[in-house]
């Protein structure tokens, strides 16, 4: 699980290096990694919330 | 087997591939070539209609004062200008793409719901019809601007009940091939291709068909409720009522965004394919454009309030909004340099589709960094409702998607005819929509810039001049969209023939295992990718 959480983390950013990209592709599956997804964005929401309320203080 | 013993192969199955003639042929067919075939066409008359309607809007602005139109028919010329665009030009045209593409691409034998897909299109019709008979009734067509928003929309005439029932079609239409395309690319793929293996054009929709499908319904819930206020007594948006009219905003947009994604994701995936074969490079960072279309497509749903700055939500909220759309910058990024990375160092030609492919690089490019300076809140709230929103959302979806659209079909047409366009009037074609297209919509920054409002058929007398040559520029972008037109048409039926590969840098599985004209059955048997 921790596997699908990096390849999110990198897909938010866009890049992944090739060889790490091979062994997301050998062992994650796409339920990890959309459940990753949705939980990830969540937390990316959620912290974007806390920035702005930290900046409106 | 190799490539040629293949086409051989498919040409021999050919000899075999019955299929009805004359109008049946079109009407009844579930050939997703066909489809394919009738989504283009059917776009490309849209387009026209769509661009009359712009030439219009042009000609009434090229000078301050009223010349042409009557306030209330310019009003509803933005508006059905707006729609007929984007449902009926840009969405349509990718769905063209995705059927004649998919399953070549995947090395599938045709979609997996013919009888759907055929459905599909037929729908698209009778919305569109309904859409430009609109303008035919009492009270004229919707006038309100393609957001639709209350309470404008809800004093107009049964024009505005057409407008819905159009929309609540194309959504229908969108859904079931969004369910189309995702099941064909999930389960009728080669052995071997894995999702990681998939032409980015494949992926792209994948990304763009989970969009269509998340969205399309709450834009039905939102015209639907639209509709209700209007009949039915309800009080969605009528704050007389207990409603509130920024709450239609708050859902047009959710689903507004993403709609954004839904027509530039697919041109992401033509300019992919065609910018490593004229670089004859494989594609840099194949994983990260994977990567960055999904990152684009999730950071698309928690934008949408940075086209309301200035209704009024609290300073959290703006600031929120402008963080993340200013987010959306870096996976963008990242396949803008990819792109430049492909061609570094390339073994480059500038054939017709390298050209709009370079074109579409550098002008979305410019619509990116406007949409940049717009995502800032305190410069949106001088720059909303002016030109400059005109000028950048114009540089996205005509030199973003229109031109991947125009690269994409360069690229196929031997493929999908067999025979070779001309390469120096398609030349001429590019240069001509380059030119006219800049002429068309850079002044309209500066005019932002200044202070003129969009939708309006008047101005103040110092927009004069910008006015004047953005309409110049618009009737020569205009015009020379009949050039392509005459290009596509003399490919089709006097172009000399195609090579079986005329690109040589193409790899992907259209072209290296099918041959050229693509037969009206492929992949019978399924490809084995290695």
């Amino acid at each position: 699980m921790i596997g699908a959480f990096k390849a999110v983390f990198w897909s938010f950013f866009g890049v992944r290096r090739k060889a790490e990209y091979d062994d997301d592709a050998k062992k994650l599956t796409p339920q990890a990694v959309i459940a990753a997804a949705l939980v990830s964005t969540a937390i990316f929401v959620l912290a974007l919330y806390g920035l702005v309320k930290l900046v409106t203080r | 087997m190799t490539a040629a013993a293949h086409a051989q192969d498919h040409a021999h199955h050919d000899d075999h591939a019955h299929h009805p003639t004359g109008i049946k042929r079109w009407l009844f067919t579930t050939n997703h070539k066909d489809i394919g075939t009738l989504y283009l066409w059917f776009s490309f008359t849209m387009f026209l209609m769509g661009g009359v309607m712009a030439l219009l809007i042009r000609a009434e602005l090229f000078q301050p004062g009223l010349q042409f139109v009557n306030p209330e028919f310019f009003n509803s010329l933005t508006t059905v200008h707006g729609l007929v665009m984007v449902f009926g030009a840009i969405m349509p045209a990718w769905v063209g793409f995705a059927n004649w593409l998919i399953p070549m691409q995947i090395g599938a034998a045709d979609m997996a719901f013919p009888r759907m897909n055929n459905w599909s299109f037929y729908l698209v019709v009778p919305a569109a019809i309904l859409l430009v008979a609109s303008f035919f009734v009492p009270g004229g067509a919707a006038a309100s601007g393609w957001t639709l928003y209350p309470p404008l929309i809800i004093q107009q005439g049964i024009s505005i009940d057409m407008t819905i029932l159009a929309v609540h079609i194309l959504g229908a239409s969108s859904i079931m091939g969004s369910i189309n395309i995702i099941t064909t690319i999930l389960n009728l793929r080669a052995p071997g291709m894995t999702l990681m293996k998939m032409p980015l054009f494949v992926w792209t929709w994948l990304i763009t068909a989970y969009l269509l499908i998340a969205v399309m319904p709450v834009l039905a819930g939102a015209v639907t409720m639209l509709l209700t206020d209007r009949h039915f007594g309800t009080s969605f948006f009528n704050a007389a009522g207990g409603g509130d009219p920024t709450m239609f905003m708050h859902i047009f947009w959710f689903f507004g965004h993403p709609e954004v994604y839904i027509m530039i994701l697919p041109a992401f995936g033509v300019v992919s394919a065609i910018i490593p074969a004229f670089a004859r490079k494989p594609l840099f960072g194949y994983a990260s454009m994977v990567y960055a279309t999904a990152s684009i497509a999730i950071l698309s749903f928690i934008v949408w309030g940075h086209h309301m700055f200035t209704v009024g939500m609290p300073a959290a909220g703006n600031l929120f909004f402008m963080y993340a759309t200013m987010l959306i910058a870096v996976p963008t990024g990242v396949k803008i340099f990819n792109w430049i990375a492909t061609m570094w160092k390339g073994s480059m030609t500038f054939e017709t589709p390298m050209l709009f492919s370079i074109g579409f690089l550098c002008l979305f490019t410019i619509g990116g960094f406007s949409g940049l300076v717009l995502a800032i809140t305190p410069v949106d709230i001088t720059l909303h409702n002016t030109y400059y929103v005109v000028a950048h959302f114009h540089y996205v979806l005509v030199s973003g998607a229109l031109f991947a659209i125009f690269a994409g079909v360069y690229f196929w047409l031997p493929k999908w005819t067999g025979n070779m366009y001309s390469e120096t009037l398609g030349k001429a074609h590019f240069w001509l929509s380059v030119i006219g297209f800049n002429i068309a919509f850079f002044p309209q920054h500066f005019l932002g810039l200044a202070g003129m409002p969009r939708r309006i058929p008047d101005y103040a007398l110092q927009f004069a001049e910008w006015n004047m040559w953005s309409s110049v520029g618009a009737f020569i972008f205009g015009f020379s969209q009949l050039l392509f037109l005459y290009v596509v048409i003399e490919c089709i039926r006097s172009g000399r023939k195609s090579e079986q590969l005329p690109w040589e840098g193409a790899d992907t599985l259209e072209w290296t295992h099918l041959p050229t004209p693509a037969p009206y059955h492929t992949f019978e048997t399924a490809p084995v990718v290695k």
